[in-house]
This record gives structure tokens, C-alpha cells and sequence, in this order.
């Protein structure tokens, strides 16, 4: 009987969990790869914030942490339809002496990222705040079809 | 005690002390908690874990190579810290084999030290500490001080394997949870965790040089928040936003 059901052949929905899983597995992977960098940037003096992305039924909200940050040096511009540069000046340099490190020289003095938003969004309508070091950004989203429900 | 963990000890360990954790985890709430203490109450390393298991990663401390699992520790204090984000299989045996040790050294409670994310983290003015328990006495204890209780749900982490192995154990233990930030180094959630610390067991750090320097704090904080945040994802945290559904 066990023999029987080894051998039994694996349902489509096995097969689909299957491929997700694998799917998921290899995101995971390209994640860590992409992720592997240092968060420094020497030649350019720049410092990449941590930042995270939530998308909700109507909008996609972007976080960034920016402590030091000037607010009124904070700039966010679209770059194309599906991403944006973030920068912002800090209030103060700050160099790897200044966290113990000495065996590296640089100093920094701004922010700076890019980040891909992972569904169509409408970028001329963004709203944007900062509260507590952290800069919050607004994208409603671009619903470009829906399927009608019977 | 696991076979593959040592905990090897530098100094006298005195007995009967509080054992505090201070783990990678949600806002860093833990490690920044401890990184202060470290340093306001000048609490000496008395112990570190040597183990294959962990990550072939040594921290350097003025040239000096020290484990990235420590025990720091005066009369009244024992408190362990990690330096790295630890991966989630290594969780049960570091733990483990942390309460294993403290509990040989006779020690009379284990705190652990987080955070509990919350969405609204960056509106929220007043944050609130919550607490969990591996007894009802333990529970009666912190509500007696006045910290509200995590009475339902989920719980993900280096907390979680030690309130249920001191529960299995009999070992009084609690676990305080500050709410912060769940992606972002969270120093005001770590002054929090320790106000409510010193409200249990009279361990008092001041805090204000914390809140000073979060910025800072911040800052610096960013690469070891990004390792976590991995870790984080792979252990499945995100299930602490979860409902659960109770078998009873």
C-alpha cells in the first residue's frame, strides 16, 4: 500500500507548490546576492539608508531611515516609471573614525538610494512626509485593468 | 548542556544574578539595550561561547579577536549578547545552552530583552512594554508593576525558545518587548525596555544618554539591522503580525 501511494503520481497542485517554492528560493538567493554591499560608498561620500517598501489595495509606501538628515535637503525624484533616488544632506559628517573603524578613511555627508516600486504606480501624485528621522512616501497605485466578477 | 557549545568562563561568575539576553531582533531593541547597559553600568565580559555552530566570524575589539556571543556580568547582572544576527537554526542551541549555563550558576530569573513591531511605530508618541512569562507567578510579577501582558499570539525568536525551555524547566523567566520599529534600529524602544527592566527588578540604567545619541545610534546601527532583517525573513517573523488560531 505505501509502496503504492510512493509511487502514485504527484497532483498539479503538488507540482505548482512545488514551483513556487523553488521560485521563492531563487528570490531569495538574487535578494542576498543584490544585498551583499557594503552600505558605504566611498567615492561617492554617500551613506545607503535602510529603507522598506509596504504595498497595500491602494498605494505603495515607501520608508526610509535618515537620521542626521536636513529635512529641507531631502529630495525624492522618479527616475523612471518604476523607480526612485532618494537623497538627503546630514546635519554632520560622519567618518569611520568616528564609529572606531580605522582601518578605512572616508566621510560621509549624504544619503543615497534608489528604489524599484514593485507595481505601476502613479509618480506625479506622490505625497511625502518626515517624522522621527524617517521619511515616508505615498504612491497610489495605477490599477490598469480589472477583471469584472459574474 | 549541548556538546558543541562551550561557554567558556574569564572571570568568577557570581551567583544568584539576573540573567538578561540581549539578541538581534526587531528594532535591535535588545542589543542596543545591552550595548548601553554595557557601558553605563561598566559590566565586564565573564564569559564567552566558543562553538562550531556559530558563524566563523570573530568581532575585534582594539586588535583583540572576542566571540560574537559574550557574557557580561558585575554582582547583580549577567547579560548575554550577540554581535551578529544569528541565523535561525542556531537559535535553540545558543539558547539553550546560555540558560543551561546560567541555571548552573544558580541564577534566580532570566529577562530577555526586545521588541514587538508595530505599523504605526513612527506616530506612535508614548511607546508601550509588553511582557510575556514562562509562569503564572512570573506573569502575576509583571502585572503587579504595572506592564501590560501579550496575551495572545505569536512569538518568534531568541525569546521565544527561552521563555518555553525556562517554562519546561521551571525556571522563572519573562520576557520584555517594547513596541518599535520593525526594519529600523530602535533606540527609544530600548530606553523603554529598560525603564521597564529596572520596574521589575530594580536594575536601574539611565537612559538619557541613549535617547542622546540615537541618531547616532542609528547610524551605526544600519549594517547590523540589514543582517537581521535576513534572518528575520528566513525565521518567519512576520508571523508575530498573525492571528492565531487556538486549539483548546
Amino acid at each position: 500500500m505505501a509502496e503504492e501511494s510512493s509511487k502514485r503520481r504527484r497532483s498539479i497542485f503538488d507540482l505548482i507548490d512545488e514551483y513556487f517554492e523553488n521560485l521563492e528560493a531563487w528570490a531569495e538567493r538574487v535578494r542576498e546576492t543584490i544585498m551583499e554591499r557594503p552600505s558605504w560608498n566611498c567615492r561617492t561620500c554617500t551613506v545607503e539608508p535602510l529603507r522598506d517598501i509596504m504595498v497595500t489595495s491602494n498605494e505603495v509606501i515607501v520608508t526610509v531611515d535618515l537620521p542626521y538628515a536636513e529635512q529641507n535637503t531631502i529630495q525624492v525624484k522618479p527616475v523612471s516609471s518604476d523607480t526612485i533616488e532618494i537623497s538627503a544632506k546630514m546635519r554632520r559628517k560622519v567618518s569611520f573614525d568616528d564609529f572606531g573603524i580605522t582601518h578605512y578613511r572616508g566621510e560621509f555627508q549624504r544619503f543615497h538610494c534608489q528604489t524599484r516600486i514593485p507595481v505601476p504606480v502613479y509618480m506625479d501624485r506622490m505625497e511625502i512626509r518626515f517624522k522621527r528621522g524617517i521619511l515616508e512616501i505615498r504612491l497610489p497605485r495605477k490599477h490598469e485593468y480589472e477583471i469584472p466578477i459574474e | 548542556m549541548n556538546e558543541e557549545i562551550k561557554i567558556i568562563e574569564r572571570k568568577e561568575i557570581p551567583k544568584g544574578a539576573i540573567m538578561l539576553f540581549g539578541f538581534p531582533d526587531v528594532g535591535l531593541v535588545g542589543v542596543i539595550a545591552a550595548s548601553h547597559m554595557i557601558s553605563e553600568l561598566g559590566l565586564e565580559e565573564v564569559a564567552y561561547m566558543d562553538s562550531r555552530l556559530l558563524p566563523p566570524i570573530i568581532v575585534l575589539h582594539e586588535g583583540l579577536p572576542h566571540s560574537p556571543v559574550r557574557i557580561f556580568g558585575n554582582q547583580n547582572v549577567l547579560l548575554a549578547v550577540s554581535e551578529t544576527a544569528l541565523q535561525g537554526e542556531l537559535i535553540y542551541p545558543i539558547m539553550h545552552s546560555l540558560i543551561d549555563w546560567g541555571r548552573g550558576k544558580g541564577v534566580k530569573m532570566m529577562i530577555s530583552i526586545s521588541g514587538i513591531p508595530v505599523q504605526d511605530r513612527q506616530d506612535l508618541e508614548e511607546l508601550k512594554v509588553f511582557a510575556a512569562a514562562s509562569s503564572p507567578e512570573m506573569l502575576k510579577i509583571a502585572q503587579d508593576k504595572g506592564i501590560e501582558i501579550l496575551r495572545e499570539g505569536y512569538m518568534v525568536g531568541p525569546q521565544a525558545v527561552m521563555l518555553q525551555y525556562c517554562s519546561t524547566l521551571g525556571l522563572p523567566a519573562l520576557t520584555l518587548l517594547a513596541q518599535c520599529f520593525f526594519n529600523y534600529p530602535d533606540p527609544e524602544a530600548a530606553a523603554k525596555a529598560l525603564e521597564q527592566l529596572a520596574n521589575v527588578t530594580g536594575v536601574k540604567v539611565d537612559v538619557s544618554k541613549l535617547l542622546e545619541k540615537g541618531e547616532e545610534i542609528r547610524l551605526k546601527a544600519r549594517d547590523m539591522m540589514k543582517r537581521t532583517q535576513q534572518e528575520l525573513t528566513k525565521m518567519r517573523k512576520t508571523q508575530e503580525y498573525d492571528i492565531p488560531l487556538y486549539i483548546s
